[in-house]
């Protein structure tokens, strides 16, 4: 087999895992801005980076990430070159700001088909902002291409994509011939460790940067999200701590705790 | 669209319908059902007494989910029958399936949402889901027909009595077999479980590390048996992620959200990822070795400990009362 050419797309976000009062919604701009928390890679995007990883370690294999938006974080998106991508795109256009799922997936696929060959495309089964899940197989749509999603395993085989896909009472194991498009779920496991050498050497791996005029864009076609509302949410409650000389204790004192309140 | 389980259909068919009659009461509009598969007159006529018209996609290609041939069904239905909204669950077929509608339609799909609502001084219709993990509530609008979205499960309440007598129409959409381009080679049915509709759930963690660690958590789940009609054993994801408890015990934003009596996390840290999906719990009861762990923020009681030792103390008093 030739070399493959696997396609990840990864989108930035502020760490979903930031705590609740980091994100300041703004109800009047309609706009959440992180506050003291970093971007990072969405984690279902990362997963579907070690995804490609993984295929990289059986098969020669040339893996390009592209990440899409109107601002960029250069070092946070260079940990997917550290990682062991071999090349990083960028597509960076004030014009791509808050876009709609069609739109952003209109616009990666412009930049998938400049790109020409390629057997794979991966993208993580729902970014870690908005939680649509749509976008991946918008793009396989759009690149008319077969797209299977949840992936919990992908292997290539005699030219051909084998993947376990997560279904409700357990996994489909399903086929199709390349190019096709994949979306991950963390099942896969999480993205491999990259040292300080590797974010190094990332440095010196190739970085293309496009905006919209290089992708040809008709920037009438691109339509942004309408959002009427936005508020936060906490779901706090007020937690008793069930109290004891000893682990044993609170053990104990939990049961009769759940007998007098009427749990049990 | 309605979700069949086995030979009958899903809860969440239900509260498709119950909102799917409010929607249409405020636009003046009526309530159609589509059911796609083969051999599905029994439960065509079930949703009848809810709907006013159900279309009936009845073929044996359809049998199985296939989301190619799925997705060009409900576009002939759709060209057909001109809807304003179509309404489907939020599943992982469906993740598949709603976008690929919603291209061939060109519109936008709005995904698992908690709540939909038509605005009153234009009929567009809004569409309210949980982003940023469930920090924040957001509310898009709809503005071309058809308006698409996917509902979460549990989230709305479901259609109530008062039964109608709809029609059942045939509908014959053309499929063309040779758009199927993924093959399924074997399905692998690890453990089927609902823990949607568990009275209690005793949930484990990464802080469960191994097997032996996992074997005290069920054996809470059994002693929970004595008190509760229906007890799971669930798991955030690294236990999943570790191949310890499988995908369909999950429980969080990616994996069922669950609305039980009673929800016990072990060994759970509290991602957002995991909380998001216990929201919905009346009491929650959290163990956990580290007194700073996130979960203590969203628990009514909490036991600072190691699991260990707590869990075991824990199932001998509940033998005992």
């Amino acid at each position: 087999m030739e070399q493959l050419h696997i396609i990840v797309c990864i989108k930035q976000v502020p760490d979903p895992e930031g705590p609740a009062d980091a994100f300041k919604v703004d109800p009047e701009a309609k706009e959440v801005t992180p506050i003291g928390i970093p971007p990072v890679i969405s984690p279902f995007d990362e997963n579907a980076l070690e995804a490609a990883l993984r295929i990289k370690g059986h098969h020669a294999t040339k893996v390009t990430a592209i990440s899409m938006g109107e601002k960029l974080a250069e070092p946070v998106l260079r940990k997917a070159l550290a990682a062991g991508a071999d090349e990083l795109i960028l597509l960076r256009d004030p014009h791509f700001k808050d876009l709609d799922s069609y739109s952003t997936a209109s616009v990666l696929s412009s930049a998938i088909r400049r790109i020409g060959v390629y057997d794979l495309i991966l993208t993580g089964r729902q970014a870690g902002d908005w939680d649509f899940g749509v976008t991946g197989l918008l793009i396989a749509e759009i690149l008319q291409i077969p797209a299977i999603n949840v992936a919990r395993k992908v292997e290539i085989r005699d030219d051909r994509v084998f993947v376990e896909k997560l279904s409700r009472d357990g996994y489909e194991v399903v086929k199709a011939q390349m190019p096709v498009l994949v979306t991950v779920s963390s099942e896969i496991g999480e993205l491999r460790y990259t040292s300080v050498q590797a974010l190094k050497a990332a440095a010196a791996k190739p970085m293309k940067h496009y905006n919209a005029e290089d992708l040809e864009l008709d920037l009438r076609k691109l339509t942004v999200r309408r959002i009427i509302g936005l508020y936060a949410f906490h779901d706090q409650r007020q937690c008793t701590f069930i109290e004891g000389e000893s682990s044993q204790e609170k053990g104990e004192n939990l049961a009769t705790r759940m007998r007098k309140d009427g749990l049990i | 669209m309605a979700e069949r389980e086995g030979q009958g259909l899903a809860s969440i068919t239900f509260e498709l319908l119950g909102m799917g009659k409010k929607i249409a009461a405020d636009s003046q509009g009526s309530l159609c059902a589509a059911v796609l598969g083969h051999e599905i007159a029994d439960v065509s006529g079930e949703i009848a007494h809810f709907a006013d018209q159900v279309y009936s996609l009845d073929h044996t290609l359809l049998a199985r989910f296939k989301p190619e041939l799925y997705a060009s069904a409900l576009e002939q239905l759709c060209q057909n029958v001109n809807p304003d909204t179509v309404l489907m669950g939020c599943s992982l077929d469906n993740l598949n399936l709603a976008p690929r509608l919603a291209y061939k339609m060109g519109v936008q799909v709005i995904t698992d949402c908690i709540h939909l609502a038509i605005e009153p001084e234009t009929g567009h219709l809004l569409c309210t889901k949980p982003v940023y993990g469930a920090k924040v509530i957001s509310t898009f609008k709809l503005e071309k027909k058809p308006y698409m979205a996917t509902l979460r499960p549990k989230a709305v309440e479901p259609i109530g009595p008062g039964p109608i007598r709809g029609e059942v129409i045939r509908f014959d959409p053309v499929i063309d077999e040779s758009a199927v381009k993924v093959e399924l080679i074997e399905k692998i049915e690890e453990e089927s479980v609902s823990l949607d509709k568990a009275d209690a759930i005793v949930s484990g963690g990464r802080g469960i590390i191994n097997a032996e660690g996992l074997e005290q958590v069920r054996e809470l789940v059994k002693v929970l048996g004595r008190y509760f009609g229906r007890v799971e054993l669930g798991a955030s994801r690294p236990l999943v992620d570790a191949r310890l408890v499988p995908s369909s015990r999950q429980v969080g934003l990616t994996g069922e959200k669950v609305t039980p009596a009673v929800y016990i996390a072990v060994g759970i840290s509290g991602s957002l990822q995991h909380v998001t999906g216990v929201s919905g719990a009346k009491t929650i009861i959290a163990i956990n070795i580290d007194p700073k762990a996130p979960i203590f923020n969203v628990a009514d009681y909490g036991v600072i400990g190691p699991f260990e030792e707590v869990v075991p103390a824990l199932n001998r008093k509940l033998e005992e009362l």
